[in-house]
Order: structure tokens, then sequence, then C-alpha cells
């Protein structure tokens, strides 16, 4: 009889679901974008459209991409004017919606597992592990600041390897072989290619 | 008088060979012996992949500093890297293990942020990346695909 009060309790105590107020920031806004790949009415074809625009939105309000566009151009960041800067915000951001929109579309079903979340100032990170079809666990980090009272995400890591830092890489790469300038080139064909 | 030289001579290259000595073990054991002009930030590691004290600290894949001390807190690896004064950190910047070839040795590299505030001494490192670990992903390619 104790036994079995000792494992109800212990089962009562070690809920799997982890929450916090970081978690539940990452939370909405990865439900938003299940909700709208998972929608059948939004896998019609005619509707890729506004998909990829609603997707797009879901992600705008819970992504830094002005953090997370200084962070790649790291020390290449600081010797560029406004106009230069927006243009580059706005095209990191179009490269990003590139690579990546595909891979949310491609979503059948993963289940996503809410970890852990720790905070330390005005920074925080979201655990997360995403259990694909197959059984297999990916672990993802969330890395997020604190603006004003809300969270919003700079870099994502993906076993390990963050977004930033293979950008951060490339960039610095190109722009130290030959330019800025060379880079937005690059960034524009990169993009148009896309389309 | 002839006798007094060789004693000389002797003890002369015995001292000699006893500096070359002292310093050899300093150049080997990587010890620093002039403190003063390094200083010391952390960075936390969810795997730290092997990496051990004295391994080297890296920038552009230049040597710049020497891990000091690693500890284990809250099954997290805690890292501690000594810097030359001259190399400045950003906040921003991120730490990351990485191996010399496929089965070299462990080192940190430290790709360099674009934040106006630099770390200073017992600053914590916060943008991290853990060591891959092949095996691992070996292993995921293989069964992943079943």
């Amino acid at each position: 009889m104790s036994a079995c009060l000792v494992f109800l309790l212990s089962s009562f105590f070690s809920s799997p679901v982890w929450a916090g107020e970081l978690i539940d920031k990452v939370k909405e806004t990865t439900d938003k974008i299940i909700a709208i790949v998972s929608n059948p009415e939004m896998k019609k074809a005619e509707k890729a459209a506004e998909r990829k625009r609603l997707i797009r939105e879901a992600i705008d309000e819970r992504f830094d991409w002005d953090e997370m566009a200084k962070r790649t151009l790291a020390r290449h960041w600081a010797g560029r004017s406004d106009a230069e800067k927006k243009e580059f915000v706005a095209l990191f951001g179009k490269l990003l919606e590139r690579t990546y929109l595909d891979k949310v579309e491609g979503y059948s079903g993963e289940k996503v597992n809410y970890e852990d979340e720790t905070i330390d100032g005005q920074y925080g990170t979201v655990k997360v592990g995403i259990i694909t079809t197959q059984d297999k666990s990916i672990s993802v980090f969330y890395r997020l600041k604190k603006i004003g009272s809300d969270w919003f995400v700079y870099d994502i890591s993906i076993e390990g390897v963050s977004l930033i830092n293979n950008y951060r890489n490339q960039f610095n790469s190109i722009i130290t072989k030959s330019s800025f300038q060379n880079l937005m080139e690059r960034l524009k064909s990169n993009v148009e290619e896309g389309k | 008088m002839k006798k007094f030289n060789i004693e000389m001579g002797v003890g002369l290259f015995m001292v000699i060979g006893i500096l070359c000595l002292a310093y050899i073990s300093i150049r080997m054991g990587k010890l620093e012996i002039m403190g003063g002009n390094t200083y010391d930030i952390k960075a936390v590691f969810s795997n730290s992949g092997g990496i051990k004290t004295g391994s080297s600290v890296v920038i552009a894949g230049v040597d710049v500093g020497r891990v000091k001390e690693i500890s284990l807190s809250e099954y997290q690896a805690n890292i501690v890297l000594t810097i030359p004064v001259e190399i400045k950190i950003q906040e921003d910047a991120i730490a990351s293990v990485k191996t010399k070839g496929l089965i070299g040795e462990k080192y940190i590299d430290i790709t360099p942020g674009g934040s106006e505030e630099i770390l200073k001494p017992g600053d914590r490192l916060r943008e991290t990346q853990p060591a891959i670990d092949m095996e691992q992903l070996i292993s995921n390619f293989v069964f992943g695909k079943i």
C-alpha cells in the first residue's frame, strides 16, 4: 500500500511537462506554426503564398532579426552604414526564410518536448527535444534575450551546431577574402534563386 | 691552476645544463611563471568532449591561450580559459570545442563577436557550442534510416 502511494506521489511530482516563462514563449510560436502547417486547408497549392506569409509572421513575432544579423556579421557590423545594416537585416531574414521554411513546411507530425529553461539575467535558453517520426530525438536549444518585458530568440543550436556561428564563420570568410559588397551580392543572388 | 679551470668548466657546464632542463620543463609543461599578463574567463559547455587542462584556445587558427581549469557542476563542464590581456573577447563571442582532424586532440575555438561589451577577468562567455559527437552523428545517420 505504502509502495503504491510512493509511486503515485512520485509520478505526480515528476510531471514530464516543464512549464516556465520562456518555454511558454517558444511554445506559443511553435504551436502557431504547427497549426498553420498542419491545417489541411492551408496545404492546398493555391494557398502556398498565404501559408508562407503566415509562418513568416509567426516567426517575426518571436525572432529578433536585428540582433541575429548583428551577431552573424560580428566585427564587420560596426563599420557598416545604417542603410547597409538595414539592407543586410532584410536579406538575412529572407535567407533564413528560404533555407528553413521548406523544412518547416515538411512537418509531418513530429512531437516537440519542452525539456528545460534557464534564465541568466537578460539572457535565457530553452531546451527542446524534437521527436522524429522514427522516434529519434533531435536536441534544439533556443537562445533568447529580454528586450523590454518580452523575450526574443537570437540563436538556435541544433545538435550543438549554432546557426549564428555557422553564418558568422561563412560571412567572415567571404568579407575577409573579398568585400561586404560581394557578400551582399551573393546573398541577393541566393535569395533570388529560391523564389 | 689547471685543475681549477677544469672544475670551473664542469661546474659551468652543469649550471647551463640545469637551466636548459628548467627551461624545457616550463615550455613542455606549459607553465605560467610570469603571471599578470593574462586574464581568466569562464565558459560552460554541455559536453566538453574530453578536453584537458593545458589544451589550446584558438582564434582564427592562431594559438592564443590555454584551458586552465575544468570542473563539473550540475552535470555541465565548467571551463576556465586563460587569455593574454592584449586579446579582447567580446560578450557575444562564441566558444566551441573542436577536434584537430578527425581523431586529433581537442581545442577551444573562439569566433569573435561584434558587441562593444568586452569580457572582464572572471566574466562568463555565454555563447558556447559543445563538442560534436561523431559516433552519435554516425549512429543517428545509420539507425535513423531504419
